[in-house]
């Protein structure tokens, strides 16, 4: 065959790949079960997708309070009392990203089940 | 078996080792496990059309070997040897109707099916066939990835055909 047939088909299925690709992508949104833990222990699991209100979560540790922010598919750690707030600035919470930490309050806020759960059983993504 | 062809197999395995360690060396660029350039191949394609298939085969089978001791990773070994494996058989069977200039092109379709392959090994090994829905992305690297090292082969092929035509068919 010749050469530019070639290139036909293969840009062809490189379209066709894309556009499936894009069609996996929206038809199965990754579970987004999120946890919040306060010393260890589980205060609340909340599915982001299911999320219609806005609502606003209060949690007091040593440090003062942790006001955690939650809409539809969104949570971040809206303000804390602590001193380096670092959760603050850690913004909202990302699919493969870290999940949101307040050491000084020992407040951690992250995935139930990581979306990328098949890269890790393979042993991947070294 | 010529001396001097199995010298240069020997020394191409060599080049590949180091093309393949350097490699795993580098992080991924995805998140998704299975995209990388693969430059190791271009040795086999060039060893394909310079010596032979027997001294390609052995040097695919070298390199995955080694390079698996070398990364220190024995779950690759499982997946390389499954992609390399079947993309080999393919380029052995479509060799004939790729001439020197389209090896490109044949690069490519072995670099979709060492993916496959790879997915393959990785649907089996963890029993979870939602895997396949990596395959448009794999296919995408792989043409990508493919056209890359079929290039460096078939460029490198060309130039030293001016030197010694007779040797390479």
């Amino acid at each position: 065959m010749k050469t530019r047939t070639w290139i036909i088909i293969l840009s062809s299925a490189v379209i066709v790949c894309a556009v499936l690709w894009m069609f996996i992508l929206n038809s199965s949104s990754p579970s987004k079960i999120v946890g919040i833990y306060q010393d260890g222990s589980l205060v609340e699991k909340i599915d982001l997708n299911s999320v219609t209100d806005e609502r606003e979560i209060t949690l007091n540790g040593k440090f003062g309070k942790n006001i955690i922010f939650i809409s539809h598919g969104h949570i971040e750690m809206k303000s804390a009392e602590c001193p380096d707030k670092i959760c603050v600035k850690h913004g909202a919470l990302e699919i493969g990203g870290t999940p949101i930490v307040c050491l000084p309050n020992k407040v951690v806020i992250q995935f139930e089940e990581t979306p990328y759960g098949a890269d890790a059983k393979t042993g991947a993504a070294e | 078996m010529k001396i001097k062809n199995l010298i240069l197999t020997a020394i191409l395995t060599a080049m590949a080792l180091v093309a393949f360690t350097i490699e795993a060396a580098i992080p991924p660029l995805t998140p998704i496990y299975g995209i990388k350039l693969g430059i190791a191949n271009v040795f086999t394609l060039f060893a394909l059309y310079a010596l032979g298939t027997r001294y390609a085969a052995a040097l695919l089978f070298l390199r995955i070997v080694l390079g698996s001791i070398f990364t220190g990773q024995a779950v690759s070994f499982i997946y390389s040897l499954a992609g390399g494996v079947l993309s080999f058989i393919l380029m052995i069977l479509l060799k004939r109707f790729f001439p020197l200039k389209q090896v490109w092109i044949l690069s490519v379709l072995c670099a979709v099916m060492h993916n496959i392959g790879q997915l393959l090994a990785a649907i089996f090994m963890t029993a979870t066939v939602q895997i396949i829905y990596y395959l448009p992305v794999l296919v995408i690297s792989g043409i990508i990835a493919g056209a890359f090292t079929g290039l460096c082969a078939q460029l490198v092929l060309m130039r030293l055909k001016k030197w010694s035509d007779s040797r390479y068919s």
